[in-house]
């Protein structure tokens, strides 16, 4: 299933795989933070914002047609978006380039950032992901404050995801082979519920035996962790490298370009 | 319907990330004391379990090629109650964030507002307000539909006014809200009906699972899916001429594209001065590039420092791929050689 | 002389009425290794549950010279440990560490006590090494592996298992036996497969309509051809 590789390529070992998960998570935010920040209408300096995802995507050795492909798959929705700009703003503007000047509008640089800033936050957000395991991160969440209770129960949602997908698939081509004529609208209805249901009840079925499996291993509703988290010499090199990254070309490049 | 950092602002992000962080931690404080911990695997599961459901499609009648599916956060409203429904649909929000890139980081608070918090409260309330301990089969349908429909459209209408505030778009605010609210209509539909009929099926196979919630039998019937269907296309169709009447002259902002005008500037106009208020702010505060409307030579300067950057940044980005190959490739050697 | 497990005229009745175990008389011995073999419906499984305090019916149960009540179930549960028949639901944490390490936490050990425990758990069945991948990354037989690690992790002194064996391919069971073979625990397994039952048991006990027919070493038990085929079992190979 393509979703599943970026849980497997976390499991691969680099210099990025191995610093700590708070670290990442909190530099991936502020990265964001400042890309969405620049002006609606910035177009180059996205391409210098771009290097430092990308540095980082190369030495955890994650493949970049992947990630590329992986982009254009939740891309829909911001494309549909960011080409409302030339359509509601045609406000005329002029770009240069090198040697070349082109006559546009200021709706296409609307949107052209946002698809720029679109693909390198999406950039950074997959190179966090997949240069750390979700065990990890949710573990680095608990300690920047997320509540017990739900690092608790996305640590058993991320267990059985791919179990239920599975089901799903199965339940899916269980559909499709019967069903090879086209159905009805009603019946398909009736088909769909009878799916989620089924996929429901067999839900409550699973959390049942888990909970047996838990009182089978002394669980009397105290939930005990152990601490498997420590930052290191290497992340604080990180942080260094990725604030003067962020903060430099935010005070001495965008004045440039703009 | 996910939203993605770059149509939002700053301002907006971490207003919305507050009020998102500031609901859910309030709503596990207090559902940690009243609900016991054996719940908390049935939690897990039901998040994978939405992530599931939310594959299961079907065809729609006169449309070839287009599908739906359930959203899942009324169905789990009603048979587990708001808090713990808000709890899950957050995590599944926050998982399709995190795994699946599905909305940006930065957008994690509008999402789990629109989709997580508003649909699980407002479906709530509103299916037992109008079920109000009643056993007929019609109210319960009602109820249910109605908690879907209003429940969806109140996160939907939440997105226009988001991006509105954040000031990246350009689609104008009351053409955005009229296309969220039209869309999801049929998505509250489609929603409706699935959960209904998947309400039935528990019903049917594990009663016990729904005692509590369902106060009577439902059922889901021909006759009532088709009443629904006309229902919905009744007030779809005067939704659409409440719209064309409103614009005697066609919609005003159609007169916005005059491809045989090229130096035309358009006139957007917003009714709502608040919105213009904040617009008028962001383009104050953005700097405008100075590539608007200058004269050639001002901006040669200007591109060749642009080209400078990009291929810079593009070199570099190459540099480091190749340099990391290289060195890959020299490892692979290194250790099947010895 | 205690015997590790000790069931004395137990009965137990499902909730709509049908009696799923009726006077069970079993004792098991420290060290042995018993089979509980029997058709589908048998009641192998409800027996396991009986054993380790899921199911609370007529008649003593006593564990390891405790006597199963209400009040002692944790006790009792870090005496006996039970591998479930499906491995996921008892792989319920994101990484094997956290699944092997649950168990020693809820005993109230302390993190290097706990660390120590999952690395020789992980050892013990074969997965030196993989205490930082997510269940979901397993193979089936490396799931069942891992499930019997977070029980093993408890030092319990008995192990109850339910259908081991299902759904592993021939080389996955063979690997299963080898790691049954040299575990020290007391073992009680209930299988519907003969050929698994004959290669890791010492003693076997057939059950049928919630009932024990009869028990014994499992060689002669399970060489009887009229008493396999009328409970509708075979003699293995």
């Amino acid at each position: 299933m393509h979703h599943a590789y970026i849980d497997k390529f976390a499991y691969q070992d680099s210099s990025i795989h191995r610093l700590d998960a708070r670290v990442k998570f909190i530099i991936t935010v502020v990265f964001t933070a400042v890309v969405i920040s620049l002006p609606r209408t910035s177009v180059s300096i996205l391409f210098c914002y771009a290097v430092g995802p990308f540095v980082v995507l190369v030495m955890g050795g994650i493949p970049l047609r992947f990630v590329l492909k992986h982009i254009l798959y939740v891309s829909p929705f911001v494309l549909v978006l960011a080409f409302t700009g030339p359509w509601y703003d045609r406000t005329a503007a002029a770009v240069a380039f090198g040697p070349w000047i082109w006559h546009t509008t200021v709706g296409w640089l609307r949107c052209w950032s946002i698809l720029g800033k679109f693909v390198v936050t999406m950039l950074a957000l997959i190179a966090l992901i997949s240069t750390t395991r979700f065990a990890n991160l949710l573990a680095g969440l608990q300690r920047l404050g997320m509540p017990r209770l739900l690092v608790i129960q996305m640590g058993f949602l991320y267990r059985y995801i791919f179990l239920l997908i599975d089901s799903a698939h199965h339940i899916l081509r269980a559909r499709a082979a019967r069903s090879a004529g086209g159905v009805a609208f009603g019946r398909g209805v009736k088909f769909a519920a009878a799916m989620v249901g089924s996929l429901f009840v067999r839900s409550i079925d699973t959390a049942e035996h888990i909970n047996a499996a838990m009182q089978a291993r002394g669980f009397d509703g105290n939930w005990r962790t152990i601490n498997r988290l420590e930052v290191r010499v290497a992340d604080y090199v990180f942080i260094v490298i990725a604030a003067c990254f962020i903060v430099g070309l935010y005070f001495f490049v965008k004045p440039v370009l703009g | 319907m996910h939203m993605a950092n770059e149509l939002l602002s700053v301002p907006v992000a971490t207003g919305t990330l507050a009020i998102a962080a500031g609901g859910l931690g309030l709503i596990c404080r207090k559902v940690s004391k009243i609900v016991s911990s054996d719940k908390l695997p049935l939690m897990g599961i039901l998040g994978a379990f939405i992530f599931a459901a939310q594959m299961v499609n079907f065809q729609f009648p006169a449309m070839p090629g287009t599908s739906g599916h359930m959203v899942g956060a009324v169905l789990l409203a009603i048979i587990l109650g708001p808090h713990l429904a808000a709890i899950v649909i957050s995590s599944v929000i926050i998982v399709q964030c995190l795994i699946f890139q599905d909305g940006g980081l930065l957008a994690l608070g509008c999402n789990i507002i629109n989709m997580g918090l508003v649909p699980s409260y407002v479906g709530y309330f509103l299916y037992k307000m109008v079920t109000a301990g009643q056993s007929s089969s019609r109210r319960i349908y009602i109820g249910a539909m109605l908690a879907c429909l209003v429940a969806l459209e109140s996160g939907a209408v939440l997105v226009p006014v988001e991006a509105t505030l954040s000031g990246v778009l350009a689609v104008p605010f009351s053409t955005f809200l009229v296309t969220m609210v039209g869309v999801h209509f049929l998505v509250g539909l489609v929603e409706g009906l699935i959960t209904v009929a998947v309400l039935g099926y528990i019903q049917q196979v594990r009663p016990d699972l729904v005692l509590d919630s369902l106060p009577g039998k439902i059922r889901l019937s021909r006759k009532t899916v088709l009443v629904t269907l006309l229902v919905f296309a009744m007030i779809a169709a005067a939704g659409l001429s409440l719209l064309a009447s409103k614009m005697p002259d066609g919609l005003e902002w159609s007169y916005r594209e005059r491809p045989d005008q090229p130096g035309f500037k358009p006139v957007i106009t917003n009714e709502n001065t608040t919105i213009e208020a904040v617009d008028q702010l962001q383009s104050k505060y953005t700097p405008l590039p100075d590539y608007t409307l200058r004269g050639a030579s001002a901006e040669t300067s200007k591109g060749w420092t642009s080209f400078a950057g990009v291929s810079g940044s593009l070199l570099t980005m190459l540099a480091v791929w190749a340099g990391m190959s290289l060195m890959r490739r020299k490892e692979a050697k290194a250790m099947s050689g010895s | 002389m205690v015997k590790a497990i000790k069931v004395e005229n137990f009965s137990y009745k499902y909730p709509d009425g049908t009696i799923a175990l009726n006077g069970v008389t079993l004792d098991v011995e420290y060290g042995e290794c018993l089979a509980l073999i029997g058709p589908n419906g048998a009641g192998k499984s409800t027996l396991l549950l009986a054993i380790t305090g899921f199911v609370r019916g007529t008649g003593r149960v006593v564990i390891d010279g405790l006597e199963i009540t209400n009040g002692n179930l944790k006790q009792v549960r870090s005496r006996i440990g039970c591998c479930l028949e499906n491995p996921e639901d008892q792989l319920f944490m994101p990484t094997l560490f956290d699944d092997v390490a649950f168990g020693p936490l809820n005993m109230g050990l302390d993190s290097q006590q706990v660390k120590e425990r999952v690395n020789l758990a992980l050892a013990e069945v074969g997965l030196a090494g993989m205490a930082e991948r997510a269940p979901h990354h397993l193979s089936a037989g490396q799931k069942r592996a891992a499930a019997i690690a977070t029980v093993l992790s408890m030092s319990p002194k008995i192990i109850t298992l339910d259908e081991p064996d299902g759904s592993l391919d021939p080389r996955n069971r063979n690997n299963l036996v080898k790691l049954l073979a040299g575990l020290s625990q007391t073992l009680v397994i209930a299988t519907c497969n003969m050929d698994f039952a004959a290669a890791v048991a010492d003693e076997a006990a057939v059950i049928d309509g919630g009932r024990v027919i009869a028990a014994g070493p499992a060689k002669k038990i399970m060489s009887d051809s009229k008493l396999m085929t009328s409970h509708g079992l075979e003699v293995p190979r």
